[in-house]
């Protein structure tokens, strides 16, 4: 990759830990920072995507196990989590990373558009966009529940 | 200030409950709460009762916020009730379209109360 592409990798990388940041001081109310990925301890996972078309075509992925995503949509709904609310917080907060991040880089806050979020329950599937050639892949913390954001597009440098 | 009727229309359900909350921390007395999870939803609340208050996301499936805001001018099912666009679309172009289509404000997700404060007590008619 040229210099240029891993300058533009490395901004994203430290604007997508802001966004996170920003959003879960603001909209989950506990404080979330980027930490080493470690082995996945629950086989039970929600997944939620939010394409990106326009100036930047791919998509952003949240995973959490199950448990981490209720912890997530207590702290958002100040209640006991329903399913239909884990879901509903795990595609909403993907969805705000998503819109902060892009709001950082002038070339994407009003060239790239979002997708409404779609979210999957279990881990048996498959994101064909996966294999877009740029993967930028982060882990975060809040609470002690760990999470991962994957970035992954087509590079336009 | 004296009660408030609010619909708030998001087809996540934990934003409707976040913008409830947020409304109420901004000092809103809401004495009816009204929910939809799209803004065909919305329409059909607003076909059979009256609100004070309009809160809707733009980005929804079946039908977005814009061509919510846009139905209720040209049906006129709410004249006089302001209404307020939240999203994750912070861009100017974004901010435009909203207005242009027929609301009064536009918050950016993520929101402190503090932003809610600001930009819908201001629209409201005291009394």
């Amino acid at each position: 990759m040229a210099v240029a592409g891993a300058e533009q990798v490395a901004r994203w990388e430290e604007h997508l830990d802001r966004a996170v940041v920003e959003v879960f001081s603001i909209m989950v109310g506990v404080s979330c920072a980027p930490t080493e990925p470690s082995p996945a301890e629950q086989t039970e996972t929600v997944s939620a995507v939010v394409g990106l078309a326009g100036a930047l075509s791919g998509a952003l992925v949240l995973r959490a196990g199950l448990k981490v995503a209720e912890r997530m949509a207590e702290r958002m709904a100040g209640m006991p989590a329903e399913p239909v609310l884990v879901h509903d917080a795990a595609g909403e907060v993907c969805n705000m990373v998503a819109g902060a991040w892009k709001a950082l880089d002038a070339k994407l806050s009003g060239g790239c558009l979002l997708s409404t979020p779609t979210v999957v329950a279990g881990d048996r599937y498959e994101l064909f966009g996966e294999r877009a050639p740029l993967r930028i892949e982060r882990t975060y913390c809040f609470e002690e529940q760990m999470f991962s954001l994957t970035l992954f597009c087509d590079p336009p440098f | 200030m004296a009660g408030t009727a609010v619909l708030i229309i998001d087809d996540s359900s934990v934003m409707r409950k976040i913008v409830e909350r947020a409304l109420r921390q901004a000092g809103l007395n809401l004495t009816r709460v009204r929910e939809a999870g799209s803004g065909a939803e919305g329409l059909a609340v607003l076909g059979q009762e009256r609100v004070d208050l309009i809160v809707s996301d733009i980005n929804m499936p079946v039908m977005d916020g814009l061509e919510f805001v846009r139905q209720v001018q040209r049906q006129s099912l709410a004249p006089g009730v302001p209404v307020v666009m939240i999203t994750t679309e912070g861009g100017e172009e974004h901010v435009r379209q909203a207005l242009e289509a027929g609301a009064q404000g536009y918050i950016r997700k993520p929101f402190t109360p503090d932003q809610v404060r600001d930009r819908v007590l201001p629209l409201l008619v005291p009394g």
